[in-house]
């Protein structure tokens, strides 16, 4: 399997397989994967938004990128909120979206151009969504009603969320630099980085099979 | 200042998959961790099950000894009497004579001792201290041993709710017995004291103890298992410590939050 295949059209095409696993258990999803499956369902239209743009248009599509990364905080912000049962009006679940998205228009207006890749707000949206999962699993040890964590869908998305920024946060960092130095191995990082989706998504599969009624 | 020649690209490559596999890592280990919790959780219900399973059946199995024991106190003692009265009634038509006395005396009194048995009747009017006073006093003029009671809580121990009062008597009545029939004692010491607020009783005798390692094993004796169902049934809790040849001690502490079982 050469890596232009694996970039372009196995991981894209991956995303189908939650989606569809989510859709046929629809009426079954609690609200934290209803959550995940919207997510998806974004993530898939901005991902053939962004091919189109810049496969057939041949534009820079990393302003979508910008906005990409916005919904995307909010979206995680939201299943977090669900997942680790937030009071309501909870003062973090209430400011840091709204921070966030704040954050991600004063970084395209003022610092990082929109043609560039949003690497400072993204690699935030990384910190906080580790520091989250962290979060969960430090509950999940203590009350998890003793049954098995290996059965709940919550900890299989979490552990795609966790896994999948874990191992993106270096690239986030150092996408720009790295872009300046060499394409070609630019190509390289975000070889792996597909292969990370690849595996938030089969997580994210498997949680969706495990949801019951 | 020496240049760095090392490849950025290389470092960020590293840095990428380095962090992934220390999260997968990281959730294999806690998914690891967690199981052996829940596999601890699950056998400390288990065994607490089975423990309040061992009281229950403990329980059903004193009754049934009981129940038994006073059907063969009314055939043996009440009916054998009754049976030699009807005897000599249907051979001497004289009822009021004076050799009667005895026997129906005798029956009286196995009936009033079966009945105290069954329920204490002093500890609904003259309360706890006044009945185990009437207790020991039996057990002291048989000569066996000598207990020795010392109360310093004063009207407190018979302000005792009438459960408390009652389960308290018949662990003092289980102990004695288990001191009699194992211990060879001489004496006894019965102590009821304030701790932390809480009346607390010891008891202590001066007998064999319990043979060496088979401390934790008093707990599993029918005996025992009664005096902890009942004691759990008040909320008490209770520690035991009988080294061998040093005797027996038992501490209870009569508390709503004192609900811990330990032997020492």
């Amino acid at each position: 399997m050469n890596s232009k295949f694996f970039m372009s059209v196995l991981v894209p095409w991956s995303i189908f397989l939650p989606l569809i696993i989510g859709l046929l258990k629809f009426k079954l999803l609690p609200k934290n994967a209803r959550i995940i499956w919207y997510y998806l369902l974004v993530s898939a239209v901005v991902n053939f938004a962004a091919s189109f743009i810049g496969r057939r248009l041949h534009l820079n599509n990393l302003p979508l990128i910008h906005l990409y990364t916005a919904i995307e905080g909010l979206m995680f912000c939201w299943f977090y909120k669900v997942t680790l049962e937030a009071p309501k009006g909870s003062p973090l679940f209430r400011w840091l979206p709204v921070l966030f998205v704040l954050l991600c228009i004063i970084n395209a207006l003022f610092f990082q151009s929109i043609y560039s890749y949003s690497s400072y707000t993204r690699s935030l949206e990384a910190i906080f969504c580790i520091l989250f999962a962290l979060n969960y699993f430090a509950r999940a040890i203590t009350d998890n009603k003793g049954k098995a964590l290996i059965l709940l869908p919550a900890f299989y998305f979490n552990a795609g969320i966790f896994l999948y920024f874990s191992g993106a946060f270096m690239l986030f960092v150092f996408s720009n630099f790295i872009f300046n130095l060499s394409e070609s191995n630019y190509y390289i990082i975000w070889v792996i980085h597909a292969g990370f989706v690849l595996c938030m998504y089969l997580f994210f599969a498997t949680a969706f099979l495990l949801c019951k009624k | 200042m020496q240049k760095v020649t090392d490849n950025i690209f290389l470092l960020v490559l590293f840095a990428m998959v380095g962090t992934f596999i220390l999260a997968a890592a990281f959730i294999f280990f806690f998914l690891k961790y967690q199981r052996n919790i829940t596999k601890q959780k699950e056998a400390l219900q288990k065994a607490a099950l089975e423990h309040s399973e061992q009281l229950l059946h403990a329980t059903l199995l004193s009754q049934e000894e009981e129940r038994k024991r006073i059907g063969r106190d009314l055939h043996d003692d009440v009916g054998a009497s009754l049976s030699n009265l009807k005897m000599i009634m249907a051979q001497n038509a004289d009822i009021s004579s004076e050799k009667h006395k005895p026997l129906i005396d005798n029956i009286i009194t196995t009936v009033r001792n079966i009945s105290h048995s069954l329920s204490p009747p002093g500890l609904d009017l003259f309360g706890l201290e006044f009945t185990l006073h009437e207790l020991l006093d039996t057990i002291n003029s048989s000569g066996g041993i000598q207990v020795h009671f010392e109360s310093q809580v004063g009207e407190k121990i018979d302000a005792l709710e009438k459960n408390t009062a009652l389960a308290i008597y018949r662990v003092v009545q289980e102990l004695l017995s288990n001191t009699i029939k194992h211990a060879g004692a001489q004496n006894v010491y019965l102590k009821f004291f304030t701790e932390n607020n809480c009346v607390a009783v010891t008891y202590q005798d001066d007998g064999k103890g319990l043979p060496a390692g088979n401390e934790k094993k008093a707990g599993m004796g029918m005996g025992m298992q009664n005096i902890e169902a009942r004691l759990k049934m008040i909320d008490a809790g209770f520690t035991i410590h009988a080294p061998e040849h040093k005797g027996f001690f038992i501490k209870i502490l009569l508390s709503k939050t004192a609900s811990q079982f330990e032997i020492v």
